[in-house]
């Protein structure tokens, strides 16, 4: 059966990228509400959960789970 | 509002994802059971999270924070009172009868307890009610799209039918399940930033509340009811959703949560895709965890943004004929405070939680028509092979019904008050049948088919003779609710007590069932089996008692 772990993982890793990157290259898109860098910290957080979730399919196949 | 490039890449990147599952999972498919119930396959952590998205609807997120902008914090109720006791009643004590009895639906245990006409009555309404459910969704996330983004009404709705049914179609109820769960994160991921951002913009919880507290609402109540869930649930007139703890309680938080969360094969077909007991069991009570902290990703962002609509930042309460437009609220919130970029993975999220809800129509459907009506009524003893192209072509027809359903209730704006009106008769004695079924070995066929028919028209005499804003009171008007959640509440209670009674009745006077064709569907005549394999720990009883602990915690924490 397949590992969902892994293409979670994926998904948010790739999105996480994306958001990173707008958020280094184009710093100064700012929505009107708020001052901070909303791409960078959002895409921080989705790259930690896609590796996070990487992880575990990694180490649940080590540990046969 | 207007998407850039980058938010496309978005979109388009989630449609390949949900689409791939499906493709990767269309191998796992070989008999009629792989396509519409799994067999009994999935890993525990994947159907309590399907369990939980497949209820989260696009409605669901725009209606409740809307509701938090209108009413506060008591819109909770309908997540700490109207659903975690019920999901852990459900995974505790019914899905033992669900699960071990072998049924493949909810219908299918009616007729394993009961009789076939009692299936028949089941089958025939629920399969009507998700057709019709997924349409009028389908149609919100069309309306929706068109007014916030400008997109045509038929190419939003065709394009997300045409991928639930591209992923559902390949891999059936198993890609229905795990795509709910990559759904699911992205709900969370999508929608907790700007939960995050706009309570801080407006000087956190206590800035927030402290702000509220000094206004007066559209309805002439202090702003303090916004952040209380209990405070003001005395009486009705202290609130501004109408209602009081009593109706709440018994209600929302007994019939119409129980009738909903127990009984409906939407969601307890997640749970019976599970790959054991235990797992069965646990589904909804840890779906019941994520449950009840969704107020605060869907309800707080609304709070917040009657509290910004407050203060000069820039930020007013979309307005719609004069009024607030509720429904506006969480999109409106999402262009102030994501940038290109996050605005992509917001929308992707309300699309994903609109496409987690109709998969879960649509799965639900198949399974009841193909199993329900067609195997049992219309072609009994094919070969297995049939009734899988059977099921294949009921996700296609059951896609195409829904669509239309979306354009009759593009064109009849009432239809959907009818409906949901209908949906309520019926959902609303449905526990009583199944209390007394499971755990009164009494209980008979022909006392439950008659509480069901009964209970249903006690709903009906109720909304006939009872008024709210105006609606009901077609026989005549003997008494007039505060509010038509208030009218919701009672319509409930009647039918759950009429059909309580009226099939321990019949029940009494009518033979039961001999106690040998009972084993496995009642309790007291069912060797109860679960469990052995997993640790204390693991078990659903001590999960269930720390999700109840916590459920307690925040109802204080909010009073």
């Amino acid at each position: 059966m397949l590992d969902l772990r892994i293409p979670t993982g994926w998904f948010f890793t790739i999105i996480g990228l994306i958001l990173v990157a707008m958020g280094v290259f184009f710093p100064g898109e700012r929505a009107a509400l708020t001052e901070s860098n909303v791409n960078l910290y959002c895409g921080l957080v989705m790259l930690a959960f896609g590796g996070f979730m990487l992880a575990l399919s990694r180490w649940g196949a080590k540990h046969g789970s | 509002m207007t998407l850039a490039a980058i938010d496309y890449v978005i979109l388009v990147l989630y449609f390949a994802f949900v689409l791939g599952i499906g493709w990767h999972l269309r191998k796992k498919i070989a008999t009629s059971g792989d396509f519409l119930t799994s067999s009994h396959s999935v890993p525990v952590w994947i159907t309590s999270l399907a369990f939980l998205a497949a209820n989260l609807g696009a409605q669901e997120l725009v209606g409740m924070s809307g509701n938090g902008a209108k009413y506060g914090i008591i819109t909770s109720h309908f997540y700490w009172v109207g659903a975690v006791p019920a999901m852990i009643f459900v995974g505790l004590f019914m899905m033992p009868f669900y699960y071990g009895s072998r049924a493949r639906s909810v219908p299918e245990y009616l007729k394993l307890r009961f009789d076939e006409k009692t299936r028949a009555l089941n089958a025939l309404s629920f399969a009507g009610m998700t057709i019709f459910s997924s349409g009028i969704s389908m149609y919100a996330l069309g309306l929706l799209l068109k007014l916030v983004l400008g997109w045509d009404f038929t190419t939003s709705v065709l394009a997300s039918a045409a991928i639930v049914l591209a992923y559902t179609f390949l891999g059936g109820l198993t890609s229905a399940i795990y795509n709910e769960v990559l759904q699911f994160f992205l709900i969370v991921m999508g929608f907790s930033p700007l939960a995050i951002m706009a309570v801080l913009k407006a000087g956190g919880w206590s800035g927030m509340s402290a702000r509220l507290q000094t206004m007066t609402l559209p309805s002439g109540h202090t702003g303090d009811v916004m952040v209380h869930s209990w405070k003001y649930m005395g009486h009705t007139a202290d609130n501004p959703m109408g209602i009081e703890a009593f109706g709440l309680i018994v209600g929302l938080g007994f019939v119409m949560s129980f009738g909903y969360w127990c009984t409906d094969f939407l969601v307890i077909q997640r749970a019976m895709a599970a790959n054991s007991m235990s797992g069965a069991r646990r589904t909804p009570v840890i779906a019941a965890l994520p449950k009840m902290m969704m107020p605060f990703i869907v309800i707080v962002p609304g709070i917040a943004a009657l509290a910004l609509s407050q203060m000069a930042v820039g930020y007013d309460l979309p307005m719609k004929n004069g009024g607030p437009d509720y429904d506006q609220v969480l999109t409106t919130l999402m262009g102030k405070f994501y940038p290109a970029g996050m605005l992509g993975v917001g929308l992707t999220g309300l699309m994903a939680s609109f496409m987690s809800g109709m998969a879960g129509n649509v799965t639900a459907f198949n399974t009841v028509w193909t199993y329900d009506i067609y195997q049992s009524y219309i072609k009994k003893g094919a070969p297995d092979s049939h009734y899988l192209m059977v099921g294949r072509i009921t996700t296609v027809v059951g896609v195409a019904l829904s669509i239309g359903t979306a354009y009759l209730a593009q064109s009849f704006n009432s239809i959907n008050d009818f409906l949901q009106l209908v949906f309520s008769f019926v959902n609303a004695p449905l526990f009583a049948t199944f209390l007394l079924g499971m755990f009164w070995k009494r209980t008979s066929a022909n006392g439950a088919f008659f509480g069901l028919l009964t209970g249903t028209l006690a709903a009906a005499a109720t909304h006939g003779l009872s008024m709210a804003e105006g609606k009901g009171g077609w026989i005549t008007n003997l008494h007039t609710f505060p509010s038509p959640m208030a009218q919701n509440f009672w319509i409930a209670i009647m039918a759950w007590t009429t059909c309580f009674i009226m099939t321990a009745l019949v029940s009494l006077v009518t033979a039961p069932r001999r106690v040998e064709d009972l084993r496995g569907l009642v309790y007291g005549v069912t060797d109860l089996k679960h469990d052995e394999e997993v640790n204390w720990y693991a078990r659903p009883v001590p999960i269930a008692i720390g999700v109840a602990v916590l459920a307690l915690i925040l109802n204080i924490v909010f009073f």
